[in-house]
């Protein structure tokens, strides 16, 4: 029977296809990996449980998955055009990588050496930059440097970081899920003590927005901190303050900022001046700070006063005030209306059971 | 369908008086509160479902976004029925003898407020005597009304909230504001006051049936609308309106 025939033929490829399966399934712990190893490294790194516990007692690991690292954008570089200085076994003279080193390959077009010096200047330059050599902002340290915002391996795979670039278009997948976005900023945003000396709110109030509620759910449309602060056109190493005129949140710019769409992505096509020029960010301490609603002790209390006075206008005062007063108006209601009616009840019912009555 | 005068008179000289029923919402009135009622609970989950934390959404991975797009939908129909079955009730007010007796009815009088305090004494104690209540008491008055001026605020702040391109991102934040704060208001009291008068009041638990019969038996109704029974029974033109013969609907 011909059918039967070629059945017993395709189980029999079959077999044979899977049967280099078997060989392949690595029984020891090294994990294989595919990219040219010059310098040997992975020698020792392929291996999983490679690792130590560092001074703070935290279990550091060391193992370089050898797949995610051949896909990924540094996939073709040599380990130390990164870590200078370590292809001295045992390591000594461990050194924080440098983004701005030159590595060893080269512009195709301009036969430069590649480095990210470009990327580093307009960081220097931005909101996040240190400032000039010999007059470091107040609190160098807060500030971030590249693998603050870069640090996570888990990003270095090209498969999913075909993502929002430098300076060209948003394109249709991100390399980091809003979530991520928003955790990474908010780590140094959301902390109170950190932004006040530089004369910053907290924006936690972020999470009060309608934004951030769909994106909780996983909305694609919806705004992360780079959808604003960073819209097509800008690069997340220029971020500016709102003050500056070339930041896209600035009020001359605010109505490109909101109408902005790309594709299928649009945010608000119709929006109008006064709907774009508002507030975006609740009102958060700065406002509290200007009616006295919040007692801050300290030496950054004159600062954020002085940045208060500068970044909230009367009218936003006026507009925080009525708003903390319907705030307290709904709460009193609330608390008096709901109040009196379970008091109500409360007797209806104990009336009502102790009476033994069916009606009332 | 056909009505006869009921001739109450002569049927208790009889002594052997059917039972009666009494119509205490009409097939109308009851209609407007299952669509109202629906409307309700489906925008407040809808609605809250903004709150949810957000570990607990991460159960729905990458569901969310659909879940999400479904939520806004839902949300702004019911919101559109509930607007449009309020503009109804507002006609039906007007122009339906039914609905102009339901609004008369309705009105805050001053004996509202001596029945409020003399219900209140005879949950303390201090009274014997229940207060003789009219069609409507303060209970349902003060919840109508409330709920008047919730659906109202709701639906204006809940228009300017879809609309939102177009207004000032101050008028915005106090809609948000009102919204939320509103509907926080309303799920409470319809959970305390109506959820109790229909579910948790000794004589009606576990559930109490009125809002889809529309009826309550005689017993029931002299014991808690006296007044009114009293203005039905000396009344032949409002025994033809509110009395019916049969339970079931009319
Ligand atoms: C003989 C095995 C071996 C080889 C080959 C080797 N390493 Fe390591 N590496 C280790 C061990 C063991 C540690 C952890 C102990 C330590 O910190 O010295 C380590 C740690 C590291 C660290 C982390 C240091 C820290 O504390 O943060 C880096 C980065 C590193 N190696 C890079 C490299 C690079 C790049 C190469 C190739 C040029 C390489 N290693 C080759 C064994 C090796
Ligand atoms: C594009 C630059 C770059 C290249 C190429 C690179 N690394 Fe790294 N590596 C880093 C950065 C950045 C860190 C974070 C630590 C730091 O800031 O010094 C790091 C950390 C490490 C660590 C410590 C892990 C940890 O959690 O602290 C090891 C081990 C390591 N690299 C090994 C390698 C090996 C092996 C290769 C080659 C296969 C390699 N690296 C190639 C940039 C690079
Ligand atoms: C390592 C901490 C850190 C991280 C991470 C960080 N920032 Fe900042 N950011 C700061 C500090 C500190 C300042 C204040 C700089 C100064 O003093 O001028 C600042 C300033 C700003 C400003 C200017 C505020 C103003 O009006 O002056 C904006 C906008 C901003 N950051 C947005 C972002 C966004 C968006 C992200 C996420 C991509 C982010 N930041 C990540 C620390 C951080
Ligand atoms: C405030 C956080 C932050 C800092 C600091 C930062 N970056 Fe970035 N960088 C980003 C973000 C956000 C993106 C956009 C990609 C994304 O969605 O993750 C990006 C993208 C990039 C890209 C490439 C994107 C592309 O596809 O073109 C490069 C290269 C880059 N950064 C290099 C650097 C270097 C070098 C430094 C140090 C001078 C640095 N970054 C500092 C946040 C930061
Ligand atoms: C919907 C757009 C939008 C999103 C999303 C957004 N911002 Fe903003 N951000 C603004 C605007 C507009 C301003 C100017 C002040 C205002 O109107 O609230 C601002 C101001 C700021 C400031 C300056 C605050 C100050 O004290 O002067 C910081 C810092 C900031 N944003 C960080 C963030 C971070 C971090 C996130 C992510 C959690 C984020 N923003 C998300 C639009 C946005």
């Amino acid at each position: 029977m011909p059918l039967k025939s070629d059945l017993f033929e395709l189980i029999f490829i079959l077999v044979l296809a899977v049967f280099p399966l078997f060989f392949s399934l690595d029984t020891v712990s090294a994990q294989p990996y595919e990219f040219r190893d010059s310098e040997n490294c992975m020698l020792c790194h392929r291996y999983p449980t490679i690792g130590r516990f560092d001074e703070a007692g935290e279990k550091k690991i060391f193992y370089i998955d050898g797949k995610d690292y051949a896909s990924s954008v540094h996939g073709k570089l040599n380990c130390t055009d990164c870590h200078r200085g370590l292809n001295r076994i045992p390591h000594f003279d461990l050194r924080k990588v440098d983004c701005s080193v030159k590595c060893h390959l080269h512009n195709l077009s301009t036969k430069k050496a590649f480095s990210h010096m470009e990327v580093v200047g307009k960081l220097e330059a931005s909101v996040h930059g240190k400032g000039p050599k010999f007059e470091l902002k107040p609190f160098p340290e807060d500030l971030p440097d590249c693998t603050y915002c870069h640090d996570n391996r888990d990003y270095y795979s090209t498969g999913r970081a075909i993502g929002r670039s430098d300076d060209q278009a948003h394109a249709a997948t991100l390399l980091r899920s809003q979530r991520d976005v928003i955790r990474l900023c908010a780590s140094c945003h959301e902390d109170e003590e950190k932004m006040t000396r530089h004369g910053l709110e907290s924006i936690k109030t972020f999470k009060d927005t309608f934004h951030w509620q769909a994106i909780k759910y996983g909305v694609k449309n919806a705004p992360d901190c780079i959808s604003c602060h960073v819209p097509t056109g800008f690069s997340s190493h220029t971020i500016r303050p709102e003050s500056d005129l070339l930041s896209p949140l600035n009020i001359k710019n605010r109505l490109q900022t909101c109408s902005f769409g790309v594709g299928a992505l649009t945010c608000h096509p119709d929006a109008t001046h006064a709907f774009a020029e508002g507030r975006v960010h609740e009102y958060g301490t700065k406002a509290q700070l200007l009616t006295g609603g919040v007692n801050m002790e300290g030496r950054f209390r004159s600062l954020m006063t002085e940045q208060a006075r500068a970044d909230i206008a009367k009218e936003d005062l006026f507009h925080y005030r009525v708003l903390s007063a319907i705030r307290l108006i709904y709460k009193i209601l609330i608390g008096c209306t709901i109040g009196f009616m379970f008091f109500h009840q409360l007797l209806d019912y104990r009336r009502a059971t102790k009476k033994g009555k069916t009606f009332h | 369908m056909e009505e006869k005068v009921i001739d109450i008179k002569s049927e208790t000289e009889k002594g052997e008086r059917e039972k009666l029923y009494f119509v205490r919402l009409n097939y109308s009135e009851r209609v407007q509160h299952l669509i109202l009622a629906v409307c309700f609970v489906t925008l407040i989950i809808t609605g809250f479902m903004l709150n949810i934390p957000e570990e607990a959404l991460m159960v729905l991975g990458s569901a969310g976004e659909t879940v999400f797009f479904w939520r806004t939908i839902l949300h702004r129909a019911a919101g559109t029925v509930m607007i449009l079955v309020s503009l109804y009730h507002v006609y039906y007010l007007i122009f339906k003898p039914a609905g102009r007796r339901w609004i008369s009815d309705m009105m805050m009088r001053g004996r509202d407020f001596k029945e409020l305090k003399d219900t209140l004494s005879y949950y303390m104690d201090f009274k014997d005597t229940y207060p003789e209540y009219d069609r409507f008491c303060y209970k349902h008055k003060f919840e109508y009304f409330a709920l008047y001026f919730g659906n109202m605020v709701m639906a204006v702040t809940g228009l300017l909230l879809w609309t939102e391109s177009s207004w000032s991102k101050f008028v915005l934040d106090i809609s948000v504001l009102i919204h939320g704060m509103e509907a926080i208001l309303a799920s409470l009291a319809i959970i305390v006051w109506h959820m109790y008068e229909v579910y948790l009041r000794p004589h009606k638990f576990p559930v109490d049936n009125l809002c889809f019969t529309g009826l309550i038996d005689e017993e029931e109704m002299k014991a808690e609308y006296p007044l009114h029974y009293k203005k039905i029974m000396a009344d032949p033109e409002l025994q033809k309106i509110y009395i019916r013969r049969k339970p079931g609907n009319e």
